[in-house]
């Protein structure tokens, strides 16, 4: 279809335009045509020598320019916007600008008659190199750059704009000097594209396709300009506005901090975020090229901590805090304005959740590292202890209502539904216990350590093994599926929108169709996933041993945003209101915007935090292993 | 109740199967439990603190103060009676104005009774192409056919040979995404002039896969609503992302036809693969932009929900689009889940 064409934009496309001019031609008897430099859509431009200098050889540019339009008012308004342009082109006097000698009119063309550059475009430089460009000559480059445009935007009435600035419109001639071409003039013959194509321009600021260009849209360009040569990434092949995903450092480490950060204030979304024009942007680029510190200094570019404005560390006050007598490796768990928490003291902690008091504690005969579960019918808090045992306290008073004895610690927390406690032992077995009764309905034999929290979903209840499988049972405890991961997980499956998610040791977080226990989607951390996942806002979130909290999207597993602490993560995250809560290895309780991972603040604690927060009504409660319960506002 | 049952099914009347066994009563086996020790407030206080709280509770309950273990609802699965299954309509139409049609559709259901519960599978493939002397039809016909043939291989055969399962396979989002970028690489050596979006979606069991590349679309219609499952990948959906448009300035912008990303672009071809539930009767739609553009979100839900034949649907909503001038080629593939 004529209307419909792929756009590939690099390569002269032979269907549209027509070289006109044939070598030998001469124009205006002056012009003898000596080779096509270049064909596009609107017209082609030619390398000509002078006949004025018959003794020498000069050679010049002549750029055809095509007047189609069939309305003639139009075609002779393009005309005169034509003239007017290149008579403002001819007043221009900047080494980088290249002379304009004369221009001529015809009916259905313009020619404009200009210094011929003996170089190369730097696509053309980009294309043949195989290797990144030199770091110092890419800066020299963008001064030049900035200074040719800083001097186009310092014209009085009115700023130039050159509103195409992109490595196919800047050459470096044959002394290696920037120089720009492609005034953009033939800009005002081209009409609207029509069809479907592939590909955009790449370097254009957003505004600019709402019509609107200033200095600062020209400082984009630059900015895109440089993101390309110093990343060899082509803009054109990405989607529209994602430098800002692709941080120059992350791909060339041989570009200083410095410089990114100047590329990447020019490739700001909004126009008032970038330097004004270019020539504020050279002046920082000088700052970078003589520093008045020696050399590059490889200052750290600046972190989220600072960007953040909530935190203030020391401002961060616990609403209460509780000491328990050793370690709190567990995490706590709300109900009814109390706070129960198990520690490594053997204790299960009831404590009042408005200041902190102590109402019970019950001592178990093991540490308890399990979550503690209510169940609300029966008045009971139940959770497992490292003694082997699965306790029943009535929630009120602390007092023991019966036990599940097991052949191993229970380190699994329990799930309750349907009047039945389901948890894990490392005996191997999965336990339904009836909560009324304490009677256990059925084991299930899974062959090793279960200690991960049983998910119950419709008809299906699903936990992971420290083996590494993970198992579907019916409610009845008959295995539905098994999938197998390469090493052990502890993380306690999530289910969401069908499929259940949770990671493993073998450094993976994974993602299964629930009903078949077949695999969706997976995602490689750098370490070990003991942390448990978190659903909120279209994201699944989960901590690393690598020290990264993760967001994946739900639906295609792919990573949204991380964000990095000094230590482990073993927490499990926990989503409440657009933000994600939990604790790091490093000591600190963090908040983190679910939407881009940026901090709102953290709280340092006196010891590493490996358990999970509860978050209820604007308060965060968190255990640490410096014995202490933290309640913390949200 | 229902659950109660599931629970207690393998009573000691049936006696233990598998790997569940009946054990006793916990109470009687275990060792007798250390007595609870309880400081704080003494017993009849905390008596009292206890009655106080129970009276409490009709107010707490209302508060949605309760973290940690409340049940989720139910996950609604599909569960179709016996001989309903999945039911797909699809029609691709050159449109009112082009003598071709650049557009590529394939469809198809395979649905078995077997005593290991295999479950129904649907593919389905929308390809709109892009390309002077017909390299755009050719490229969106070896991309639907490559794209079918290569899910074929690597879903629908290891299904029939229960091979899914397997700890080792690749994710299924990724066949997909393997599949569509195979196809880019064929039409990149084969047909260099030409270009094609993509909407490809594997139906298995309640679970839709759909990998994408383009401005064609997947529709999701539930009892919720009309929902736009993938995202363009135009300049004009990332300048409305950015704030910059309108959907009604996109839709007169200039370049409201450049799309970022298709196959037959370059080499390395990033694919979105998402991964949705479809809810019992559910309906996935895919469409290319010769639907989209000329019939609104509303009408197309309207007309997916007043049709029981999805053909009819399909064909009623080519109409539409004909009806308004049908400029561009139009394409519809609508699927129906049981339920």
């Amino acid at each position: 279809m004529v209307d419909t064409h792929k756009f590939p934009s690099k390569q002269p496309d032979k269907s549209q335009g027509e070289s006109t001019l044939q070598p030998g031609s001469v124009l205006q008897g002056r012009y003898r045509i000596t080779g096509v430099i270049g064909v596009g859509g609107m017209g082609s431009v030619y390398q000509a020598r002078d006949l004025r200098f018959p003794n020498v050889v000069r050679y010049v540019a002549v750029k055809e320019m095509l007047n189609l339009s069939t309305d003639q008012s139009i075609r002779e308004m393009t005309l005169k916007t034509f003239e007017r342009e290149s008579d403002m082109l001819a007043s221009l006097s900047h080494p980088a600008v290249p002379k304009i000698y004369e221009y001529f009119p015809s009916k259905t063309r313009a020619y404009l008659v200009m210094e011929y550059i003996n170089g190369r475009d730097l696509e053309m430089i980009i294309n043949s190199s195989t290797d990144f460009l030199p770091v110092d000559t890419v800066l020299r480059w963008a001064l030049d750059l900035c200074d040719v445009l800083g001097y186009l935007h310092s014209q009085e009435p009115e700023p130039i704009i050159f509103r195409d600035v992109k490595p196919s419109n800047i050459m470096v001639d044959e002394h290696g000097q920037i120089r720009l071409v492609d005034f953009g003039i033939a800009k005002i013959f081209q009409e609207g594209q029509k069809g479907t194509m592939i590909g955009t321009e790449g370097y254009s600021a957003p505004e600019q396709y709402r019509g609107e260009a200033s200095p600062a849209s020209d400082v984009y360009g630059i900015g895109a300009t440089l993101h390309h040569l110093l990343t060899r990434r082509d803009p054109r092949l990405e989607p529209p506005f994602t430098f800002h995903e692709r941080p120059i450092r992350d791909v060339n480490p041989a570009v200083p901090p410095e410089f990114e950060a100047i590329v990447m204030k020019a490739l700001e979304f909004k126009p008032e975020d970038r330097y004004p024009n270019a020539a504020v942007m050279k002046q920082a680029l000088e700052q970078l090229a003589h520093p008045v510190a020696p050399s590059f200094s490889l200052k750290i570019s600046p972190t989220r901590e600072e960007e953040g404005t909530t935190w203030v560390g020391a401002e961060i006050k616990p609403l209460w805090v509780f000491e328990c007598e050793d370690e709190i490796r567990s995490s706590p768990t709300f109900y009814r304005g109390v706070i129960y928490v198990g520690a490594h003291d053997n204790n299960l902690y009831a404590i009042n959740a408005n200041d902190g008091s102590f109402r019970w504690k019950y001592p178990a005969e093991g540490r308890i590292v399990s979550t503690p579960a209510i169940a609300e019918e029966e008045n009971l808090v139940v959770f497992g202890s490292m003694d082997n045992l699965f306790y029943a306290v009535d929630l009120r008073v602390g007092q023991l209502q019966w036990t599940v004895r097991t052949q191993g610690p229970v380190l699994s927390s329990s799930r309750i539904v349907h009047g039945h406690a389901f948890f894990g032992s490392d005996d191997g077995h999965l336990y339904a216990v009836r909560l009324a009764t304490g009677r256990v309905q059925w084991k299930f034999a899974s062959g090793g350590a279960i200690r991960s929290r049983p998910l119950v979903s419709g008809e299906l209840i699903v936990f992971g093994m420290d083996a590494g499988d993970v198992i579907a049972t019916d409610l009845s405890g008959r295995m539905v599926w098994r999938f197998r991961a390469k090493r052990g997980v502890s993380s306690s499956p999530l289910e969401q929108d069908g499929l259940v998610v949770f990671g493993s040791m073998d450094w993976q977080v994974y993602a299964l169709d629930i009903v078949r226990g077949w695999k969706v989607w997976e995602f490689r951390t750098s370490k070990p996933v003991v942390s448990s996942p978190a659903y909120g806002d279209g994201k699944i979130y989960i901590g690393s041993v690598d020290g990264s909290l993760y967001a994946l999207d739900l639906a295609s597993g792919k990573e949204r945003w991380r964000f990095e602490t000094e230590g482990q993560i073993t927490s499990s995250p926990a989503y409440v209101n657009g933000a994600v809560y939990f604790g790091g290895v490093d000591g600190y309780v963090y908040s983190v915007d679910a939407k881009n991972g940026r901090l709102r603040w953290k709280f340092k604690t006196g010891g590493p935090v490996p358990g999970s927060p509860a978050v209820v009504d604007g308060v965060v409660y968190i255990g640490s292993m410096d014995h202490s319960l933290y309640a913390l506002k949200a | 109740m229902k659950f109660m049952r599931r629970i207690l099914g393998h009573s000691k009347d049936s006696g233990p199967t598998g790997d569940v066994e009946i054990v006793h009563d916990a109470g009687r086996v275990a060792s007798p439990p250390p007595e609870p020790v309880v400081e704080g407030p003494p017993q009849d206080e905390a008596r009292r603190a206890a009655v106080a709280e129970l009276q409490e509770r009709a107010a707490m309950l209302d508060s949605g103060a309760f973290v940690g273990t409340r049940p989720l609802p139910p996950l609604e699965t599909i569960v179709p009676r016996p001989g309903e299954r999945m039911r797909f309509g699809q029609l691709s139409d050159p449109g009112m104005v082009r003598s071709n049609n650049q557009d590529a559709i394939f469809g198809m259901v395979v649905s078995s009774t077997t005593d290991d519960d295999l479950p129904d599978m649907g593919l389905f493939v929308v390809a709109d192409g892009m390309g002077g002397h017909k390299e755009g039809e050719r490229a969106s016909a070896v991309t639907v056919k490559l794209v079918a043939e290569h899910i074929v291989d690597h879903i629908l055969k290891p299904l029939l040979d229960n091979r899914l399962s397997e700890p080792d396979r690749m994710p299924l989002a990724d066949v997909l995404r393997v599949a569509v970028q195979d196809a880019n690489d064929a039409v990149n050596e084969k047909i260099p002039e030409g270009g094609t979006t993509v909407t490809a979606t594997v139906i298995l069991g309640d679970l839709a896969y759909v990998a994408h590349v383009g401005d064609s679309r997947a529709y999701m219609i539930t009892d919720e609503g009309i929902e736009q499952i993938t995202r363009d990948h135009s300049l004009v959906q990332r300048l409305i992302e950015l704030d910059q448009l309108t959907a009604q300035e996109a839709a007169e912008h200039p370049q409201r036809n450049v799309l970022y990303r298709a196959i037959g672009q370059s080499e390395n071809l990033d694919v979105d693969v998402i991964t949705r539930r479809l809810p019992p009767r559910g309906q996935l739609l895919l469409c290319s932009d010769g639907l989209w553009n000329m019939v609104a979100e509303e009408t197309i839900e309207g007309v997916a929900r007043r049709h029981s034949d999805p053909q009819l649907a399909c064909q009623e909503l080519v109409d539409l689009a004909n009806d308004r001038g049908g400029p561009d080629n139009i394409s519809v593939i609508l699927v129906q889940m049981p339920g």
